[in-house]
């Protein structure tokens, strides 16, 4: 057992901190309040992707028949909280090398890789997930845009809600149901992954006004959309499979506490000059926040820990996701009670941690169905019996 | 970073948990609210466990690992002070057991009835009070440790230490590492009771009001396992307070909601869960309680230069 880092470890963390020093510009923090879906952050993620690219920290775990450099586990791990602290300057980026890669190199047909991974390898692929819909959120698997069979493709009609990067996007990697015949497939199994041009006709993105910054959450309409078939991804029936692959990349992918601590440290670093550091409710206030973010750390660690050994995944990471919750809102709550200020537009990074902690619990699915994932499978509860 | 066992962490373990298995006493017949094991606690301290922080090639970690396993039994030892706190004292290796409290002598101190020593952190500096002549009158507590009170502090070898601050961050170790281990089996002790009882025609555990708040419980229960350890490992004052403050500011809601779940039993003394939320209440109030850890903690991690 051993909780430190190692000489290695320790350099290449330091090295992302010069890369990132270097790299980004001096009104990053104004630009990054914007948040990572809006259109000046996506413009400068092509800058930064391209820049990371280029010091080979861009997709360093990717294997290296893939254009990577088979880094281990931590060491991308430690990339993704440097960058996640600094705020997350990959913008919509990070989803293609956290999981859109991952899966491509998995599932996808050789001429799919072909297409779909030198533009993310350089930097310049922007995706959208095209999962939730307005009856299907985290109950994923009750999705109704359809994906009819036609000659040499499907036709896509439906509705998708809360989009990320939708207005951006150049691709988006698109759930539809096959239509149910007698005999035919049904539930899951008729489920298929569709990667969709988000330039073809029939599209329609709206952005949807909200708390969390510009541009960031959108609805998109399939008006009768055509799909070429050499665009469905993995085998029809196959489809459920790759989302519960994609969905263990997705939710670990995140140190989002190493965000928190920073605007925790930086409210600290405030409190300190403007006098009111002394102050021992401010301290216990402050210590407690501190509690949340390392309990995030040490669990978010446990989940890494199991990769980098090779264990068989488990229902830890749903416990990891909780407490990911209960850190973001422990700093948010910390710093809107002491330091109101910074959410009256006078601090970019106080309003991006709001903005990203008031979604914690929802981002990626509802943070409750973790805790039903938890009790089930690491508790071992019995399961609620269905209704009807 | 690796969070798996040593081959030698493993082994320890395995040792405790046949000696655990071999000295075990029965279920106890009468109800009480606590079950202190002498023999089980000798049985511990003479095979070496409570003196492997001072052991080359091991340190305080490997003492935290035992401390969680033993405080997950139904019966308490002393063994948290004695592994993780007697290093950094100027006493005896083989003197335990080992009582600590904080103030005035004749405050209840947990273990006193049985210990030979009793350490006093008095906030400024701290008293180590030998007991072989005092007179110790026991105090009836609820809480599930035995407690005593120690009569006069006249014509007992005391020892003053100047300087508390390594005594008080390996407290806080103990109190992590005991907590944790409290936690792990007083949800254990739930989670069985919900599978096997039925309400409405239902295990009480398929109720997802019920499963959300003891999957909150198991993320506590291994959130505070794994701060305790990492403050074992660094012996730092910041983790140290962390684990302790984290542990303490959540008995709370953790207590309640164990208790809650298994209604009226959970209130008898013939139910065992209090056997263990009751040393997590005890524990609340060590080393300052929970404020007085963020506190430590927020002063250690952002100090005058951070």
């Amino acid at each position: 057992m051993e909780f430190g880092w190692s000489a290695d470890e320790e350099t290449h963390r330091t090295r992302v901190r010069e890369v990132l020093q270097r790299t980004l510009p001096p009104d990053w923090e104004t630009l990054s309040a914007h948040g990572p879906g809006s259109d000046e952050q996506t413009a400068f993620s092509r800058v930064m992707c391209k820049a990371l690219a280029q010091e080979r920290l861009l997709i360093p775990h990717w294997p290296k028949e893939f254009g990577g450099d088979d880094e281990t586990v931590w060491r991308q791990f430690i990339m993704a909280e440097e960058l996640w602290a600094a705020g997350e300057p990959r913008g919509p980026q990070y989803m293609n090398v956290n999981w859109v890669g991952p899966v491509m190199m998995q599932f996808g047909t050789p001429a799919q890789i072909e297409k779909y991974l030198p533009p993310i390898r350089a930097g310049e692929a922007i995706w959208c997930q095209g999962f939730s819909e307005p009856s299907a959120g985290s109950d994923l698997a009750s999705l109704r845009t359809s994906a009819v069979p036609v000659e040499r493709g499907y036709r896509v009609t439906g509705a998708k809600i809360w989009t990320s990067y939708a207005g951006h996007a150049d691709t988006c990697f698109l759930l539809a149901r096959l239509p149910s015949a007698a005999g035919g497939p049904q539930g899951k199994s008729a489920i298929v992954i569709l990667l969709v041009d988000m330039r073809s006709p029939g599209i329609q993105v709206k952005p949807i006004p909200a708390l969390l910054g510009n541009g960031d959450i959108h609805e998109v309409f399939f008006d009768n959309v055509f799909v070429p078939v050499e665009e469905r991804f993995g085998a029809e029936g196959q489809a459920w499979e790759i989302i519960k692959y994609l969905l263990q990349h997705e939710r670990v992918g995140i140190p989002r506490y190493a965000f928190s601590r920073r605007a925790l440290d930086r409210a600290v670093a405030k409190l300190k000059a403007l006098g009111r550091w002394s102050d021992p409710i401010v301290q216990d206030r402050a210590g407690r926040a501190l509690m949340f973010c390392e309990a995030c750390r040490m669990l978010v660690y446990h989940v890494v820990d199991g990769k980098a050994r090779n264990l068989p995944p488990d229902a830890y990471g749903s416990l990891a996701r909780w407490s990911i919750v209960q850190a973001d809102n422990a700093v948010n709550d910390f710093l809107t009670e002491f330091l109101p200020e910074g959410l009256l537009e006078q601090d970019p990074v106080q309003l991006a941690h709001h903005q990203r902690a008031i979604a914690a619990g929802v981002a990626s699915g509802a943070a409750e169905i973790q805790l039903n994932i938890a009790a089930q499978s690491w508790l071992e509860l019995p399961r609620e019996p269905k209704r009807g | 970073m690796n969070y798996g066992l040593t081959e030698d962490q493993a082994s320890i373990l395995a040792g405790l948990d046949q000696l655990i298995a071999a000295h075990s006493p029965e279920a106890p017949k009468e109800p009480r609210n606590y079950y202190y094991d002498a023999e089980l606690d000798r049985a511990v301290a003479e095979a070496g466990y409570l003196q492997i922080a001072r052991e080359p090639g091991f340190g305080v970690l490997e003492a935290a690992l035992i401390a969680e396993r033993l405080a997950r039994l139904p019966w308490v030892v002393e063994a948290a002070t004695s592994a993780i706190v007697a290093p950094v004292l100027p006493i005896p290796a083989d003197l335990q057991p080992i009582a600590l409290s904080s103030g005035d002598f004749s405050r209840p101190a947990r273990f006193l009835p049985i210990a030979k020593v009793l350490v006093l952190n008095r906030g400024e500096d701290a008293l180590i009070v030998r007991l072989d002549n005092a007179t110790i009158e026991p105090v009836e507590t609820l809480m599930a440790y035995p407690y005593g009170r120690l009569k006069s502090i006249e014509g007992l070898e005391c020892q003053r230490i100047a300087q508390c601050d390594d005594l008080r961050r390996r407290w806080r170790i103990a109190l992590a590492c005991e907590a944790a281990g409290s936690m792990a089996a007083a949800l254990a002790q739930v989670v069985e009771h919900v599978k096997a009882r039925y309400a409405f025609g239902r295990p009480l555990g398929s109720f997802q009001a019920i499963q959300h708040r003891l999957a909150m419980a198991a993320e506590v229960t291994e959130a505070a396992k794994w701060l305790a350890l990492r403050a074992a490992w660094s012996d730092i004052e910041a983790d140290a307070a962390m684990a302790a403050g984290f542990a303490q500011c959540q008995v709370s809601q953790f207590t309640y909601d164990l208790h809650q779940f298994c209604g009226a039993m959970g209130l008898t003394l013939e139910f065992p869960l209090h056997l263990w939320t009751y040393r997590l209440r005890a524990l609340v109030g060590e080393v300052g309680g929970a404020s007085a850890q963020s506190q430590a903690a927020a002063r250690a991690t952002w100090t005058e230069a951070a």
